[in-house]
């Protein structure tokens, strides 16, 4: 047949295929589901970068360890749920404690700079009480009193760094393996955007299974969501709670933000 | 790795190949290749074979009518540029060379050249309407072995980045493999409609040349009335 008809044939042809990859590229967006946890009452006494990173620096710390992209600080977080509390102070801390670390809940937002002195110092009385001693008791649950003032030591969002209060050497390092083991299995998803994060809490048994994966805050991107649950997945066992700090189960929270984990 | 994993949930196809390795692209682009000129012969074809069908239904309703080879020949005036009319023309040039010593009549002994004659021009005709149909049933075998081939290398791919990573998390397998996929799904996607067509058009050219053989019979026919 003519030139002229397998010229015509042919641009038919390739606007056929051009169509075709053009309906299969239209990008296919999947709604994430928004799960509203402003009800759910969580609490969560995050001890932020301080503890480890030994930053000094009373309440500006606190202030800065609201959720704020900070890369390359490793900050595990230890949070206590299950004790039953003993003294009335913890308590209102632990309710504090939610308000500094968590942005959902609205009115407990606004964390103001009084409230933060003021936490620092119940803070600091505890621990002249409790010296630290049973840190590890943390999960232990029957631990009463003094368990609960270093747990919450540890816990507090910035009252461990604003204080510049030393972690438990024991505690700090097993902190730091769980985060630099999860921190080398994450995969940031490349398109991820800078403002995104997740925030989940883990529950870590003695032999370092995870027995609970919880998640306080979702970014809201589920490919994001996704692979944090699937790296919290892919590094369990956990390295084992080390015998020293007499635990039998912890509670950690991380903040999951494209730069790294804290 | 990192950015495919997110592209297959927000790039689409087009993402998704855009983010391959270099292998698997080219695969792709080959693919491409055979499936657009796959889909040029198919379109030539189906146009030719109906061109060719309607030419036919031509011929048979003027046979009927026409007692001549000159008003067969004088239907054709108008297109001159189809299978039939060449059949026409080869058998009329036949018998006009051997009628040249005895002008409007024909010997009985000439019918079985004139039929060869026809053969020919039959044959003729079947390799024109056969030629780049090959095309269609190389693309229709070739095609899921290119993909294949994709796949397989995309799925070394991903094996070896499980052993540099030394993680066999999915997060580091699945995107590889579901890249390594699509060249499958690009292979059958060219093969398909290949097979598809060939066999159609392979169908529709046995019709054709079995109506042709018929248009040499009563062509012959028309001579020997």
């Amino acid at each position: 047949m003519s030139e002229e008809a397998w010229t015509k044939m042919l641009v038919v042809s390739l606007a056929l295929h051009i169509i075709v990859l053009g309906v299969f590229s239209i990008p296919i967006k999947f709604p994430s589901k928004k799960i509203d946890l402003s009800s759910a009452y969580s609490v969560n006494l995050v001890g932020s970068a301080g503890g480890l990173g030994g930053e000094p620096g009373g309440p500006k710390a606190a202030v800065k360890s609201k959720p704020e992209p900070k890369p390359d600080k490793p900050a595990p977080v230890v949070k206590e749920k299950k004790v039953p509390p003993k003294k009335p102070q913890p308590i209102q801390k632990e309710d504090d404690a939610v308000s500094l670390s968590k942005k959902k809940v609205p009115p407990k937002t606004k964390t103001t700079k009084e409230e933060v002195d003021r936490l620092e110092e119940r803070i600091r009385n505890i621990r002249k009480k409790t010296d630290y001693i049973d840190v590890a008791k943390a999960g232990s649950g029957g631990s009463g009193g003094p368990g609960r003032g270093t747990g919450a030591g540890i816990g507090l969002p910035g009252s461990g760094g604003g204080s510049g209060a030393p972690l438990d050497p024991a505690m700090q390092k097993y902190l730091l393996d769980v985060y630099e083991k999860i921190k080398n299995a994450w995969n940031v998803p490349g398109t991820a955007k800078k403002e995104l994060e997740t925030i989940v809490t883990i529950k870590v048994r003695k032999d370092g299974r995870i027995t609970d994966i919880n998640i306080e805050k979702r970014s809201g991107n589920r490919v994001y969501d996704e692979s944090v649950l699937r790296v919290l997945r892919a590094v369990e066992p956990l390295p084992t709670i080390p015998q020293s700090l007499n635990a039998d189960s912890l509670e950690i929270g991380f903040r999951f933000v494209p730069g790294g984990i804290s | 790795m990192d950015v495919s994993s997110a592209d297959m949930y927000t790039g689409g196809l087009i993402g998704m190949i855009l983010s391959a390795g270099p292998m698997a692209k080219a695969v792709m682009v080959i693919l491409l290749f055979f499936s657009i000129v796959a889909w040029t012969i198919i379109f030539m074809k189906y146009r030719q074979y109906s061109r060719t069908e309607a030419e036919g239904e031509r011929f048979f309703r003027a046979v009927k009518e026409a007692d001549s080879f000159k008003k067969l020949i004088s239907v054709y005036r108008d297109s001159q540029d189809n299978a039939f009319y060449r059949l026409v023309l080869a058998c009329y040039k036949e018998v006009t060379s051997r009628q040249k010593d005895n002008p409007g009549r024909i010997r009985r002994e000439d019918i079985p050249a004139i039929e060869d004659m026809l053969r020919i021009a039959i044959s003729d005709e079947s390799v024109k309407l056969e030629r780049r149909l090959s095309f269609l049933a190389t693309t229709a075998n070739t095609a899921p072995f290119i993909g294949l081939f994709g796949t397989v290398w995309g799925i070394m791919d991903s094996f070896r980045e499980i052993g540099v990573r030394g993680t066999t998390s999915l997060a580091v397998v699945a995107p590889g493999i579901s890249e390594a996929l699509i060249a499958t799904a690009l292979g059958l996607a060219t093969a398909i409609p290949a097979v598809l067509a060939y066999n159609y058009f392979l169908g529709r050219l046995k019709r054709i040349l079995s109506r042709m053989e018929n248009a040499a019979i009563y062509l012959v026919n028309i001579l020997e009335k």
